[in-house]
């Protein structure tokens, strides 16, 4: 590649499994860091167990579909890290890394001896990112989480939902999603102040505490206002406002009808579009595009208070129109006319008839050694002078153990294969994949 | 052990210190200018004369509208200072070069191509400051067929594929809608990629020396945001089903919300993790309540068994004790035993949380002008060399004019007036 990239000559140390820290290094790589995947089969936790195994494959520890889309853009070293020389190698790795990430439970790390003030003897500014579930400080540390657990303990699942129904929340992992984010921001933040101050750091950053500041508005409106989230009509589904209780904002922007996902044709399990009017002046426009019927030029629909107060009525006349159309046709006449519509899309509507996702190049295909050939999902952002790209499939586990002990470590041939033979590099009683014979020729 | 945040380090300068951001963002991008703001950039919100229209989001405080109290706005534009421009008149246009001139980051959530229209696009400002970042962060991204589409949080969840995985098991609720989650999501997930982006080009800037340009997408960011929900789809053709409060998944799957005796309910993930040793914990959470009924009993240590009566296990025993307590007390008894259990909290509750107390979560943010000061929701992580802080509430309408144009820029208060009078600032 003739280009630069954004974080060349980066190295990151990766501890992270499962989503949350591998999402995170997978745009750290994205940018064009080294991520070197710390990774041992007897307690690896993301490559199994594997639901996104194709069907025609043996699930093992390299054909997960979503480990691969998660893991794109590293390498994979196995190593021992509960052995004397295992911690010896990784230390001798860290010395010349910029940045480690791990999301263990909190202090576990500490325990194995490569805790923060432990790798600084090794690299005084490393940049130290700990991703756990609730931080490594705070009285509920030893806590544990994974997504929707974080997600109902911070807020973020309750506000979520039909009033008086059970809360929907997130039909994911959010927090690994957006804990991942957390993840990159903070090793970059820290990576830009090793750049301008010489001085590493350690950055505490947990999944739960993360949560928190998500509900930035609701919680104001109860420390200035007290009001909390507990009251008739919310949260209000897909509206702006829940009609007949009283007017509030529902912390999702201006309130205002419609503001609604209804049906469209043929009536599919995902065949629904979403309308939001934020001025009168679309809601004329809206109107017109269905054809200016008689009940919509009506006076109660002509403000918005009326239209709020009318809500049920207007979402039922409007479902009704909408039942009638194809939801990319109904979008395409909607935004012609200025109209704030979208289609609600699934994974395969992403993937498959998404115009824009499509002329944007969001998912290009990618060759892995074991999956075969399959899409992998791209960056948001383009990037003019250091553009983002995914350059490598996910690592088979262990792939790069020799390229990193002998190439980059300066270990000899003869020290990995000792290394393989004493249980280092692999589980001395776990068959090797043909890749690793490979190596030791 | 010292568990509270390094009390040394709350008086040095934040990780950001330093960097100039000129912000010239609405909803979708003034939650990334908070996070550069906090993080200690200099973020200068630039707003039209009058005032964003943000200002205009309620709730409002004491339910009075008013710009200046817009708890929305409050909260997404704290640590930044706050001038007014109008970017549409020639003195605003001139006004806006100078500063671009000496910062370091513009972010823009304009409609694709305005900025370029008014002659301030990215290769325009480029000239006089090499070391310029601009990052537009649009609903679509610059190019493609959805370019100039409108859109709405709810517009991005139901296209980004939120909604297609949030709403309802047809037993809780038949014909339920796919249901957008609430917060004004889209705005964070398109602006935590957009921090990321910058920060990244930043890191390049001190190898390299030069800007450059980046064209970020809330769309496509959302639609990075569904786990497994695309991969399940590219390796497996399956398209995933929504599942009342937990996974999507292709069929069916056990409940993991359990209703409480306050009425609140607790997630409690069972199914699937039930092997004998799991069982045996659970027993014995069950038993400090009285709540065990017979899965003390040993046959509960075949796997056979457990299987044969998982309905039971999650359905009748763990309902019920979840049912005989309140959420809170589920969700830290069964925590303190091991279990990945947590209670469905309303976000008021997290003020009595003692764990965030430890964490000093919380921050008290004076708002002089009305000799009060409010609770506001602190840092996602501690950073223990550079901390995250609220150094000031959100900026009043044009609050730092004068501390810009005339003591930074060097105008003077005849020009600044000259300026206000024909609405440039």
């Amino acid at each position: 590649m003739s280009c630069p990239r954004a974080l060349e000559n980066v190295r990151v140390v990766d501890f992270s499994w499962v989503r949350a820290g591998p999402w995170a290094t997978r745009w750290l790589g994205a940018f064009g860091a080294e991520i070197i995947k710390i990774e041992w089969p007897e307690n690896e936790r993301g490559r199994l167990p594997s639901t996104t195994t194709p069907q025609n494959l043996e699930v093992d520890l390299n054909t997960s579909g979503n480990f691969n889309d998660t893991n794109v853009n590293k390498k994979s070293l196995s190593l021992n890290l509960r052995s004397a020389k295992g911690l010896e190698i990784v230390k001798r790795l860290i010395a010349i890394s910029d940045i480690v990430i791990e999301n263990f439970s909190s202090r576990v790390l500490q325990k194995w001896g490569l805790g923060y003030e432990e790798l600084c003897k090794v690299k005084p500014d490393i940049v130290y990112v700990s991703m756990s579930g609730y931080g490594h400080t705070g009285r509920h540390h030893h806590y544990t989480t994974f997504g929707p657990v974080a997600q109902a303990v911070s807020g973020l699942t309750y506000l979520s939902g039909l009033p008086d129904k059970l809360p929907a929340g997130w039909g994911w992992s959010y927090m690994d999603d957006t804990g991942g984010m957390y993840g990159a921001m903070c090793a970059l933040t820290g990576l830009y102040h090793r750049n301008m101050t010489g001085r590493g750091q350690h950055i505490d950053q947990a999944q739960m505490v993360s949560s928190v500041p998500l509900n930035g508005p609701a919680l104001l409106d109860f420390t200035a206002n007290g009001r909390g989230s507990r009251r008739p009509g919310y949260p209000p589904g897909n509206r702006a406002h829940w009609p007949g209780t009283p007017l509030v904002n529902s912390y999702r922007g201006p309130t205002v009808a419609p503001h609604n996902a209804y049906r469209t044709d043929p009536g599919g399990y995902n065949d629904w579009c979403v309308i939001v009017c934020h001025s009168d002046a679309e809601w004329e426009r809206l109107v017109q595009v269905m054809g200016d019927p008689s009940w919509a030029t009506s006076s109660k629909f002509a403000t918005v208070t009326g239209r709020l107060q009318h809500q049920e009525e207007l979402d039922d006349k409007i479902e009704a129109w909408s039942m009638t159309l194809g939801k990319y046709e109904l979008t395409e006449r909607c935004q012609a006319a200025g109209v704030r519509a979208l289609p609600v899309q699934s994974s395969e509507d992403r993937v498959e008839h998404d115009p824009q996702l499509r002329h944007r190049e969001m998912y290009l295909a990618m060759e892995h050694p074991a999956l075969g050939r399959h899409k992998v999902q791209n960056a948001p952002f383009k990037l003019s002078a250091t553009p983002v790209s995914n350059h490598l499939p996910s690592p088979l586990i262990g792939q790069h153990t020799r390229e990193i002990v002998e190439g980059l470590l300066g270990y000899s041939h003869e020290e990995l294969c000792a290394g393989f033979a004493d249980g280092t590099f692999w589980p001395t009683k776990r068959a090797r994949f043909p890749y690793m014979d490979e190596m030791l020729r | 052990m010292s568990d509270a945040p390094g009390a040394d380090a709350e008086s040095l300068p934040g990780p950001l210190a330093g960097l100039r951001i000129l912000e010239l963002a609405d909803e979708k991008g003034q939650f990334c200018g908070k996070l550069l703001g906090d993080l200690g950039a200099d973020v200068v919100k630039i707003e039209p004369p009058g005032g964003e229209r943000n200002r205009y989001v309620g709730p409002f405080l004491d339910d009075i509208p008013h710009p200046e109290r817009s708890l929305s706005f409050w909260y997404y534009n704290t640590s930044k200072r706050g001038i007014t421009l109008n970017l549409e008149t020639a003195d605003g246009r001139q006004l806006f070069g100078r500063l671009a001139a000496t910062s370091d980051v513009i972010l823009e959530t304009f409609r694709a191509g305005f900025l370029a229209s008014l002659g301030l696009g990215y290769e325009s400002l480029r000239k006089q400051n090499p070391r310029l970042i601009m990052c537009a962060l649009t609903p679509f991204g610059q190019t493609g067929p959805w370019r100039d589409y409108a859109s709405s949080d709810l517009l991005h969840m139901a296209a980004g594929g939120e909604m297609a995985s949030c709403g309802y098991d047809e037993a809780d609720l038949p014909n339920a809608p796919p249901i957008a989650p609430g917060g004004g999501n889209a705005w964070h997930i398109g602006s935590h990629f957009a921090y990321m982006a910058i920060m990244a080009t930043l890191v390049y800037r001190t190898v390299a020396g030069q800007g450059q340009y980046i064209d970020a997408s809330i769309h496509e960011a959302c639609a990075l945001t569904t786990e497994a929900a695309i991969a399940n789809y590219i390796y497996r053709g399956e398209v995933l089903r929504r599942q009342t409060g937990r996974h999507h998944a292709p069929g069916p799957t056990p409940r993991t919300q359990f209703r409480a005796k306050d009425g609140t309910y607790v997630t409690a993930l069972v199914a699937g993790r039930l092997n004998p040793g799991y069982v045996k914990d659970l027993a014995n959470l069950l038993d400090n309540y009285g709540m065990a009924g017979d899965l003390k009993e040993p046959q509960y240590q075949d796997p056979t068994v457990i299987a044969a009566n998982t309905s039971h296990i999650i359905d009748d025993l763990v309902a019920n004790f979840i049912a005989s307590l309140p959420a809170e007390e589920v969700y830290h008894a069964a925590q303190e035993r091991g279990f990945t259990w947590g209670a469905v909290r309303a976000p008021e509750a997290l003020l009595d949380d003692p764990h965030l107390h430890d964490r000093r979560f919380w921050k008290k943010v004076e708002h002089p002008e009305l000799g009060r000061s409010f609770v506001y929701p602190g840092e996602a992580a501690i950073y223990n060399d550079s901390p995250w802080r609220i150094s000031r509430r959100a900026p009043l309408i044009g609050e730092h004019n004068t501390k810009i144009f005339c003591d930074e820029l060097g105008l003077s208060r005849g020009e600044l007036s000259v300026l206000a009078e024909n609405r440039v600032i």
